[in-house]
């Protein structure tokens, strides 16, 4: 966003002007701030809006520069605004509508004289939407289905009536915050954000006011930035796509196309801005954006193309920003927030489940003890019959570390999280929740947030445990394919078959009953009794390299093994050829007796010596940064 | 030993539990199969990242079913984590005509891992209420399953998620043939 205009001393004071307006306005509203439902759906009639002065016009002021300095237009948000009706100014008073969507197209309209036509498209696109009241009665403010299959359209209202009151207050808090900062947000969308501290990570983990996000996300994650750096790509790249889908026998032509295709219409079908209102309505734009913004994508990026899941994520996105920025921002989570994840050998979510288990294990050792994969001979020795002596000794040693190669069932589960960046997993306000952190925080606060689900659901599968028969862990299946041991399945008895379900169960359906953010956030993650909570960026990235040398360690070895197997070898006699005969002693040896026993990974309460090595510098940082301010 | 014991009173006094693997391509249906089985209910379709876990009860059988979702290129995430499956049902989109090819590459590939060597193969023939659905029978002449498969149990159902038509013929069918094993 260009908009250094905004700290020129004019907005300045416009800004100090809107914010007395906005106090006030606040101290009238405050004692009863009314839910959105009850305001969007009581019409509009006795609605007298406390005036603030000076605002439209400052408004208008800031609206020409924008249009002059945006390129690409700024923020299309289609938030039914939960303060929509408390009249931000006379003006948008005056042209409220029923639904708040006409405003929205209004806001939208005001905001960007826009020169690229898929901005135009969005414009069309509020005014195809026709929403009658009892309709959207069903809706959020983002336009999905309250309900859900756990959660009752009752339950959402009642939670709703008193989260919608708690958004008004934190977007007074941010306010405040950005006015202090000389960040003005009198046309409520502001584009720049404070610089980075202790008290904004706390403001962000209390939500961002839901009209900002796709600004703020988009700051927090300098998307500029990148855009930037690549200016005019996504246009070139839009030329192509629509050389692509106009092709309408693309046989061999793009086959990611045709894959996009079955999913643009299973791609939030509970959303009525996803939805056709009816069967003859023409496509709904935001399809037409997220086909556009997915294709080009998969041209973008080929190592990645189109992976199922990533239709949430640009979906999502699309609500929040325009398409243009929608695409860059999908290009940054799928490299920095989600590295590898989509990748067509999914090694990315593989490690990051490793990462995960890693950190279940060190953290949260009572769940640990439950999920952990077996490792008697039942479970990975079973699978692989090895001749030669000196492995059988080894295995016991490299089992410690094997479920990073051989992941718990569980990460069935938890892969999902990752991939999806937890929309569908969570209820749609905590998944925002979810991304603003991590958009300010970097990934690591996804796994934050996936050890704050498993902590919060920890009663429920403990109590399950009781149920169990012996130590019959979750079915540990044949993971690589490596394997041709079919009785291992007959380990399972009905008990544990049970037992089994259960946890699946639970870890499929307890994230979705998370209907309010502050749920996760008050009891866990602003908790410093949860170690988990000391995690950080630094933390995980060491995790992410550890657990990858690890497998590819592993993956090694195992090639190795099973050439063994296939040729019928045996170690111990000669006949093999001098240069495999190192390689595979080297392997069986040494290489994996080391690597994966020898090193286990440290977590940093260990303080070993690098660990010990970084805080020392890190200080010295900090006492030279001391110093340098002084001077 | 215990377990055995179990599973015999399981049979005698009618409860018994299995293990069922429902695959088929993207957009097959088999997440709305799975829910109008739990829940009697349409839930709208959208694509299944991961995987969902039913448990289904029927004449004293407990199912529990696995619906692996997922487009082709993430099934390595999951697919070898399904061992001890007394049944492996297939959806195929019967509407698709296009994609039918594929799907039956998909099944061979399935039934042809070791783990698979001893389930029960149910097909579904979804999307029967489609115009221009193929009918169960040349859905099953198609695969020809006849003549590759000579070991194995299988069966070809047509069905309708929506309705819920074929879906509990299915499931008997499967309880019915697999008890005697």
């Amino acid at each position: 966003m260009v908009a250094t205009d905004f700290t020129s001393p004019l907005m300045r004071t416009t800004t100090g002007g809107n914010h007395h307006g906005f106090t006030s306005k606040f101290s009238i509203r405050s004692p009863s701030v009314p839910n959105l439902r009850q305001q969007l759906y009581s019409e509009t009639n006795n609605y007298s809006a406390p005036a603030i002065e000076g605002i439209p016009n400052n408004k208008d002021a800031i609206n020409d520069q924008r249009s002059n300095s945006e390129e690409y237009g700024g923020s299309l948000s289609v938030i039914d605004l939960y303060d929509d009706n408390d009249s931000e100014s006379p003006q948008k008073k005056s042209t409220r509508s029923i639904t708040g969507l006409e405003d929205f197209q209004k806001d939208v309209g005001e905001l960007n004289s826009m020169s690229a036509d898929h901005s135009n498209d969005d414009l069309r696109r509020s005014n195809s939407i026709t929403i009658d009241i009892n309709e959207n009665e069903h809706t959020d403010r983002y336009g999905f289905k309250k309900q859900s299959t756990f959660i009752s359209e009752a339950d959402y209202n009642s939670w709703w009536n008193d989260y919608s009151k708690y958004c008004v207050r934190r977007k007074f808090k941010w306010k405040l915050l950005l006015e202090k900062g000389g960040l003005p947000v009198d046309n409520d969308s502001p584009t720049r954000f404070p610089s980075k501290s202790e008290k904004l990570k706390r403001y962000v983990r209390k939500g961002i006011p839901a009209e900002w996000r796709g600004d703020a996300w988009w700051y927090f994650a300098r998307g500029q930035e990148k855009l930037n750096r690549h200016k005019g790509v996504y246009d070139t790249l839009l030329v192509k796509v629509n050389k692509i889908t106009e092709q309408k026998d693309h046989d061999n032509v793009f086959t990611d196309l045709e894959i996009i295709e079955r999913d643009l219409n299973r791609t939030f079908p509970d959303n009525i801005h996803f939805q056709k209102q009816s069967p003859q309505d023409e496509e709904p734009e935001l399809i037409k954006s997220l086909r556009r913004v997915l294709v080009a994508f998969s041209l973008y990026n080929p190592k990645i193309g189109y992976c199922q899941s990533m239709n949430f994520i640009a979906g999502l996105l699309l609500l929040f920003l325009d398409e243009e920025r929608a695409f860059w921002m999908l290009v940054i989570i799928t490299s920095r927030y989600l590295p590898g994840v989509h990748d067509v050998n999914l090694e990315g979510v593989n490690i990051d489940q490793g990462v995960l288990m890693l950190c279940v294990k060190e953290y949260l050792p009572e769940i640990w003890s439950y999920i952990a994969p077996i490792t008697n001979k039942k479970g990975a020795s079973n699978n692989r019959r090895t001749t030669s002596s000196t492995s059988r000794k080894n295995r016991s040693l490299i089992i410690k570390n094997e479920f990073l190669y051989r992941l718990p069932p569980i990460t069935l589960c938890t892969a999902s999280w990752f991939m999806s960046c937890f929309i569908g997993i969570l209820p749609i306000e905590t998944t925002l929740r979810v991304w603003d952190c991590m958009f300010y925080e970097e990934s690591h606060f996804l796994f934050k947030i996936s050890l704050s689900i498993l902590k919060l659901s920890e009663n429920d599968l403990l109590r399950h445990k009781k149920h169990r028969h012996g130590g019959g862990i979750l079915s540990y299946g044949i993971k690589g394919g490596n394997s041709s041991n079919t009785s291992l399945g007959s380990s399972n008895d009905a008990a544990s078959e049970d037992g089994d379900m259960e946890i699946f169960q639970i870890i499929q359906t307890f994230p979705k009953k998370l209907l309010n953010p502050n749920d996760i956030f008050d009891k866990v993650i602003f908790k410093r009794k949860y170690s988990f909570n000391r995690l950080d960026q630094d933390e995980v990235d060491r995790c992410r390299k550890y657990v990858s040398s690890q497998r590819t360690k592993y993956k090694h070895y195992i090639d190795t093994v099973e050439k063994q197997e296939i040729r019928g070898i045996d170690k111990s006699t000669n006949h093999i050829g001098e240069k495999e005969n190192i390689l595979t002693s080297e392997m069986d040896e040494d290489t994996i007796n080391e690597a994966l026993s020898s090193e286990v990974y440290g977590f940093k309460r260990n303080l070993t010596g690098v660990h010990w090595n970084n805080s020392l510098k890190a200080k010295v940082r900090q006492m030279k940064k001391k110093i340098d301010r002084e001077v | 030993m215990g377990s055995s014991i179990s599973k015999t009173l399981g049979r005698l006094f009618g409860s018994t539990e299995m293990k069922i693997l429902m695959l088929g391509l993207d957009n097959a249906g088999k997440t709305t199969i799975l829910y109008k089985l739990k829940l009697n209910k349409i839930k709208t379709s959208t694509p299944t990242v991961g995987f969902n876990v039913e448990t289904v009860s029927y004449k004293n059988v407990k199912f529990n079913m696995w619906d692996v979702g997922g487009q082709e290129r993430l099934r390595p995430l999951w697919r070898h984590y399904f061992p001890a499956t007394t049944a492996l049902i297939f959806v195929i989109d019967s509407s698709d005509q296009e994609r039918l090819n594929e799907a039956k590459e998909e099944l061979y590939s399935i039934i042809s891992e070791k783990e698979m060597e001893k389930v029960v193969l149910l097909v579904w023939a979804n999307k029967q209420d489609l115009k221009g659905a193929m009918k169960p029978q040349d859905v099953s002449s198609f695969l020809e399953l006849d003549k590759n498969l000579k070991n194995q149990l299988w069966c070809v159902i047509g069905s309708n998620a929506l309705t819920g038509q074929g879906l509990v013929e299915g499931l008997s069918w499967i309880s019915n043939n697999t008890a005697k094993q």
